[in-house]
């Protein structure tokens, strides 16, 4: 067998020491607020100088995996989303650590990011070649309608819908800063060069959710005296909350394998749908954002279910899913390989070992995230005041760190204020966020549709996809009235009832 | 005369044993390089090997790679210009926001702002044809833009993508719809995708996408026709007369000066000529050339002319300012 003469190499001592290491940094690095996966593929590519192609990209895609999981890790002790993959995490994983089930949330996050991860790589293995060509039947039409899906998640996740309507617009607003995307002409940055790019988006998130914490509880620090979380759970989900899971499980790793395939949408964008569709389809949706471990499992499996199913367009197509991808590109063409339908032809050692690395790489990060849980838990005893303390330092370092520009100082302490009224007068910050994703991409695409089509409407959303995505959207926005309607109808048909 | 000749070389001989004894004490500490871009770019990835190369040659000196992303490469670039004296902070010259930016505003430095140190390699540029596309040779292609507006998709609005195919346009007599992108990455998706008509890109990036069908080459924006596509014309075969390449060098603040300038130029020289930095750069599909400061100056210089005409026939001159 071919295939497994591939693999064979992967098991040398040295090929699966290298990957542990990538995803044991990976895993560090995401779990640091400001340090993301892409920086940390980034920075360690010139060591793959001297190794082999797999060990190298391995090692790489190590650093990829372990990186989107780690980001749960500040999410849900700190509420500082340690990388924009795992904003959505906080909803659910900051209450559940605050009821002291620390241990569980991470212990869940690790399996469901393990399945997705899986999931996506039995994909990746399997169907590469064919779904990748699907991708491909995505233009800025069908961009834009993915995007407007996406926003009707803001509808059913914030509780208030007018306020969460004025969240969603907000940040679509805000995301106009900068310049425009097909002129090029500035947008509202008042003279100031260092919001020529719009608003960092890292520092906005770590402002938004971190900061905006420490103000809250600043002002509870000076109300009430020290609550340090005395019991931290154990890091295993129960038999009963396994099954309560089970669904956003599957459907996450599915929507992540998904999303992971269209290129250019990300982790971000995936872990929010999949956590609107989780809760959506759940028979408690009020249980989620109040600390629900099935709102853990549906974005964690969603976000690394992303990781292995973007490699499937850059390893097809040599077309990059997302930003870690385009940089993994530059590790390909480094080792003097092409990404593109003839690497399957020309380097199948090459496809068959990154196919396995990845799987490899997924179980060190479960292994990893299970035994480091109670090391991370222990943060969580360090008193409320120096932990704020420390919170605060961070944001500034993880903010300052990714451009090296002072102006994201300014986004971030900003963003932190816009957090933290928003949370004191009941506006979801969530929705801000997912505005701020997908906000860009809708403006984009819809622009550069038109520019196109000439303008033409009816042409932009005459293709199937988008017709498609169009029609959920207005199926998702319409689906509450529906819902409501027919239950009426079944009260009056049976008024005992 | 032999006798004037043997002074010259005593006073050389001098110079340079000078250089070297100030080529001790100067980079006393790592030098940082700032690239105006994420990490993981192609720019960002030629400099560390650069820098890797840098530290191989010089022992015990140290090059670091600083990322300042954001305005297109303006914020980095910026960071450059307005560097200390000492030598200790460069920056790695990108085409975009040094001969083009400053034409449309937002930045606050110009092409006359920098030291030219040294360039190191040359970014060739073809126009591909996309899936589907109603063209497949430079001849159907300029047949076809007489009577459309093909659709030429680029990397963002105002770079270097864009102003290399309207300048071409312009030369060749033609019109053209530019589509832009967030990154040149977008751009080749939708170009794969069946959903632009052409692009500019890279000989590395167009040949594993032509070999297996996904772009056909229609020209190569040299004056010669160039090794990777030997079947590929160039534009001033055809009688356009047409080159546009992008570049990768080293750019100084204006401040620094004397024998700091000498050994940087003399370090991208030794640099672009080692034989392991040429490998290592030509599998990622750059094309090494050296270029001294007052030639790289001179290219830069030409660039920021013709990109200056471009800009204002598109009406984007000082757009931002």
């Amino acid at each position: 067998m071919d295939t497994l003469s591939y693999l064979a190499p992967l098991f040398h001592v040295d090929v699966l020491w290298t990957i542990a290491m990538g995803t044991l940094g990976g895993l560090v690095i995401g779990a640091l607020p400001g340090l993301t996966a892409t920086m940390g593929v980034a920075l360690l590519i010139p060591l793959t100088f001297s190794m082999t192609p797999v060990m190298g990209l391995n090692m790489l895609i190590g650093i990829y995996i372990g990186g989107i999981y780690g980001g749960c890790v500040s999410s849900i002790l700190l509420r500082t989303p340690g990388t924009p993959a795992s904003a959505a995490t906080v909803l659910d994983g900051y209450p559940l650590a605050q009821k002291g089930q620390a241990g569980k949330a991470l212990g869940m996050a690790t399996i469901a990011s393990t399945i997705g991860g899986l999931i996506a790589a039995v994909v990746l293995a399997t169907l590469a070649p064919q779904l990748a060509s699907v991708a491909l039947e995505f233009g800025a039409p069908e961009y834009f309608a993915l995007a407007l899906f996406g926003l009707t998640i803001i509808a059913s996740l914030s509780g208030d819908i007018l306020k969460g309507a004025i969240s969603g617009l907000l940040g679509i607003l805000i995301s106009c800063v900068g310049a425009d995307p097909i002129s090029g002409v500035m947008r509202y940055t008042f003279g100031i060069n260092g919001f020529a790019s719009g608003f960092a988006f890292t520092p906005a998130l770590i402002g938004l959710f971190a900061l905006s914490e420490v103000f809250t509880q600043l002002e509870r620090l000076t109300v009430k005296d020290d609550n340090i979380i005395a019991h931290v759970s154990g890091r295993w989900p129960t038999l009963q909350e396994m099954k309560e899971s089970t669904s956003a499980l599957i459907r996450g790793s599915i929507i992540g394998t998904f999303i992971g395939i269209v290129p250019g949408t990300g982790s971000g964008t995936a872990s929010w749908i999949s956590y609107n569709e989780a809760r959506r389809t759940s028979k408690t949706p009020e249980k989620f954002g109040t600390g629900y471990i099935p709102g853990v499992a549906a974005t964690e499996s969603a976000n690394n279910a992303v990781c292995a199913a973007a490699l499937i367009p850059l390893l097809a197509l040599g077309v990059p899913g997302d930003v870690v991808t385009a940089v993994l590109m530059g590790g390909l063409m480094i080792q003097g390989l092409a990404p593109g339908p003839m690497l399957f032809q020309t380097n199948p050692d090459v496809v068959v070992g990154i196919f396995g690395g990845t799987f490899i790489a997924t179980i060190f990060m479960f292994i990893f995230g299970m035994a480091l849980i109670p090391l991370f838990s222990k943060i969580l005893k360090v008193p409320r005041r120096m932990l704020t303390i420390s919170i605060v330092i961070f944001c500034f370092i993880g903010s300052f760190s990714i451009n090296l520009n002072q102006v994201d100082l300014l986004t971030m302490v900003g963003f932190g204020v816009l957090g933290w009224g928003m949370q004191k007068y009941g506006f979801s910050q969530a929705a801000l966020c997912i505005a701020l994703i997908l906000g860009p991409m809708m403006e984009s695409n819809l622009r550069r549709g038109l520019l196109q089509t000439g303008d033409n409407v009816i042409e932009f959303v005459s293709g199937p996809i988008t017709l498609l995505f169009i029609g959920l959207t207005i199926l998702s926005l319409a689906w509450p009235f529906i819902s409501q309607a027919r239950l009426k109808s079944k009260r009056t048909a049976n008024p005992t009832e | 005369m032999k006798k004037s000749l043997l002074t010259l070389s005593v006073a050389v001989a001098a110079v340079m044993a000078a250089g070297t004894v100030s080529a001790a004490d100067f980079p006393a500490r790592p030098i940082q390089v700032v690239v105006p871009y994420s990490a993981g770019g192609s720019t960002d990835l030629s400099l560390r090997v650069f820098a890797d190369t840098f530290e191989k040659n010089f022992e015990g000196k140290q090059m670091v790679i600083r990322n300042q992303p954001g305005g297109g490469g303006g914020i980095g670039t910026s960071a450059v210009a307005h560097g200390r004296p000492d030598g200790y902070t460069i920056g790695a010259a990108a085409q975009g926001p040094i001969a083009i930016k400053p034409h449309i505003g937002g930045t606050d430095y110009g092409v006359e702002d920098f030291n030219y140190v040294g360039l190191f390699a040359r970014s060739l540029q073809l126009l591909v044809a996309c899936k589907d596309a109603p063209f497949n040779d430079y001849d159907s292609f300029i047949e076809y833009a007489k009577a459309n507006k093909p659709q030429v998709g680029n990397s963002g609005a105002g770079g270097a993508n864009q102003i290399s195919a309207e300048a071409f346009a312009e030369a060749a007599g033609i019109k053209i719809e530019s589509i832009p992108f967030e990154g040149s990455s977008k751009a080749r998706t939708a170009c794969i995708g069946g959903h632009i008509h052409a692009m500019v890109a890279s000989p590395a990036e167009a040949k594993a996408a032509a070999d297996s069908g996904q772009m056909v080459p229609i020209f190569v924006m040299e004056d010669k026709r160039i090794d990777l596509f030997p079947d590929t014309p160039t534009a001033v075969e055809k009688g356009v007369d047409f080159t546009w390449s992008s570049w990768k060098g080293i750019v100084a603040p204006k401040t620094v000066q004397g024998e700091t300038l000498e050994y940087l130029r003399a370090a991208v020289q030794k640099i672009a000529t080692d034989p392991a930095f040429i490998k290592k750069m030509t599998d990622m599909g750059e094309f090494v050339t050296y270029e001294d400061a007052a030639t790289f100056e001179a290219r830069v210089k030409k660039d920021s002319e013709v990109s200056k005409k471009v800009l204002e026939d598109l009406g984007m001159l000082g757009m931002n300012k």
